[in-house]
């Protein structure tokens, strides 16, 4: 299982008025070796609740540093800190670097990219491009980057010096929301209409492309999806990440108020821990795991696989699904015993009990 | 999320073919059934490579036990491509390998239709033991179709490392099933009758394809976790096992 690491913050630079690109030096060095289009995620102490955010690492493999965009989110409690309240010298602490956002670099290939990027999309998508065009002299890499404004394009300089280095290589296309420019077609949000667009008029080639990777908010991914595969290119040669903000702590929250506000779908839980008991209330579509936790209860987990038994607890009135169990013995789920981390709520009310 | 862009619920980008990227982006229900879904593969693998592990000696002459220990090292290997992403989730994967005897199997005449009986969730087909030789090759025949059968639908999954893991699970699947067909075929020249074997595990594999709650389904199709229901999965195969079973001149 993977911990977390002490990292040092050597520099932070505001890339446009709400971004910062944060250096870090990581104690240890090794274990932040990382791929192309990888991300770190941090953890973080905010009044007493446990953060944990995900950022896109930046910068590319040659570049000799380990560098996160940080773009700050409304109402986002870890980027608002970020770009406000982080100074040099500061330690942070992160996992080593996870996710598959990346295909295998081959220096002898010639192969043609085409990255899509949505705003602060573009910090996976800057590092696999860099990294390709200095890993693979052959190859072409052709970036369709969409922001609402100038003002709001991340990395906009540093885009045009490797325009400059990789003369020939690497081509940019700024499609603006709000910001008129001289050609229409770049105007406008990028959906599956305008990809097509854009391999009609012959500024993207879907036959001579290898691989498309595809960063930002959910809607603008499904819409280059479709437009890619209308264009004839096949699943396996289209490679997504979800925004990094695109966390379920926020989402699962916003979700559970909706519901909160019908009042339906609810189950009352009434839960002893460390002695105390408790009665919450929290959506059927929560495990009682977290559920328990939302409450600012310390209930104990690890895996949240259902492997571990580290969330078992009893139930003493009331049915939950067991969705998965692993870990439980027969004569523990007889006597009520189930993994919280991988039990639903079926009944409105629900007796738990962590102390037995 | 900022208001620079459009925003749509998770749920919503699902239900419309979204997918999902890493531990970090996936809700608490869907990665309880994501994990479901990787334990029954990881575990009906697992299960099998230990169940045919036990076949090699019996195979015909040394080009079969190589093709047969290859084969098990294969899927012990195409477990571990899932295994690892439910580390990444958080599993402790030596301990999940470790802790369970997966050669072990039921009576030969055990009636437990799709359960799950012991602590696992391989595939109830996986509970059954192999007789022989031949029978292992008609049941690797019959269930050989049945994973690529599966494993075509599930390489759509809406989380994606876990779909470009199956999409290579697939390739050397789809290899096992026609080295299955090759020793049938054999076995036939050489004069064996494998009726009764695939009498046996014909109505055993066609369960292993889910019993069918509509509710259940939909509910994992609105998540992008399932595609084609169990029914039509469950036909797909049936023709194609026909045609295997009638190129082997059995009746299909």
């Amino acid at each position: 299982m993977s911990r977390f690491h002490d990292l040092e913050v050597t520099d932070i630079k505001k890339t446009i008025r709400d971004a910062v690109v944060v250096t870090l030096r990581p104690k240890d060095a090794e274990a932040f070796d990382f791929i192309q289009g990888q991300y770190l995620t941090f953890r973080r102490d905010f009044d007493g609740e446990e953060l944990r955010r995900s950022y896109s690492i930046c910068a590319g493999r040659d570049d000799g540093v380990l560098q996160v965009g940080i773009k700050r989110v409304d109402g986002g409690a870890f980027s608002t800190w970020a770009n406000e309240e982080l100074k040099v010298g500061d330690t942070l602490e992160a996992m080593p670097p996870m996710g598959r956002f990346h295909t295998a670099l081959d220096p002898d290939a010639g192969r043609n990219y085409i990255g899509f990027a949505g705003g602060s999309g573009i910090t996976p998508v800057l590092s696999i491009l860099k990294t390709t065009l200095a890993r693979e002299p052959r190859s072409t890499f052709t970036l369709v980057y969409a922001n609402k404004g100038v003002a709001s394009i991340m990395f906009r300089e540093e885009l045009e010096d490797l325009k400059n280095t990789y003369m020939g290589r690497l081509s940019v296309i700024h499609v603006l929301a709000t910001d008129a420019q001289e050609i229409d077609l770049f105007t406008g949000r990028v959906t599956e209409e305008k990809v097509g667009q854009l391999f009609r008029s012959g500024f993207l080639d879907a036959e001579a492309t290898d691989t498309a990777f595809l960063c930002g908010p959910e809607p603008m991914m499904l819409g280059i999806a479709a437009g890619l595969k209308a264009a004839g290119m096949t699943e396996a040669q289209i490679k997504f990440e979800l925004f990094a903000s695109a966390q379920p702590g926020r989402l699962a929250k916003r979700a559970v108020s909706v519901e909160a506000a019908k009042g339906a779908n609810q189950s009352t839980i009434k839960v002893t821990l460390d002695g105390a008991t408790r009665t919450l209330q929290a959506s059927k579509e929560l495990s009682v795991l977290d559920a328990v936790r939302s409450d600012d209860l310390d209930a104990p987990y690890a895996c949240k696989a259902g492997v571990c038994s580290t969330c078992r607890c009893r139930i003493l009135e009331g049915e939950v699904e067991m969705v998965t169990n692993h870990a439980l013995e027969d004569y523990e789920v007889e006597k009520g015993y189930v993994l919280s981390c991988q039990s639903f709520p079926l009944t409105d009310t629900v007796v738990v009990d962590y102390d037995q | 999320m900022t208001s620079d862009f459009d925003t749509m619920s998770l749920a919503d980008y699902l239900a419309a073919g979204g997918r999902l990227t890493s531990p970090a982006n996936v809700p608490p229900r869907y990665r309880a059934e994501l994990l479901k879904l990787m334990a029954t593969f990881v575990d009906s693998n697992l299960a099998g490579a230990a169940g045919f592990a036990e076949q090699i000696n019996g195979g015909p002459g040394i080009k079969a036990r190589e093709a047969s220990a290859r084969i098990v090292a294969e899927k012990l290997a195409n477990a571990d491509r899932v295994l690892t992403l439910m580390g990444e989730f958080g599993a402790d994967t030596a301990r999940y390998v470790d802790q369970h005897p997966w050669h072990t199997r039921l009576a030969r005449k055990a009636e437990i239709e799709a359960a799950r009986v012991e602590q696992d969730m391989r595939l109830a087909v996986f509970n059954y033991p192999m007789t022989d030789w031949a029978d292992a090759v008609v049941m690797n025949v019959l269930m050989g179709h049945a994973v690529c059968v599966q494993l075509e639908e599930m390489k759509q999954v809406s989380y994606q490392p876990l779909a470009e893991a199956l999409r290579d699970c697939l390739a050397v699947e789809a290899n096992h099933a026609a080295l299955a067909e090759a020793g049938l075929a054999r076995l036939i020249d050489e004069g064996t009758d494998p009726t009764a074997s695939v009498a046996y595990w014909h109505p055993r594999v066609a369960t292993s394809f889910g019993l069918g709650d509509a509710d259940r389904f939909e509910q994992l199709k609105a998540m992008g976790l399932r595609h084609d229901d169990n029914d039509t999965l469950r036909a797909r195969w049936e023709t194609r096992t026909k045609e295997a079973l009638e190129n082997a001149g059995l009746d299909g």
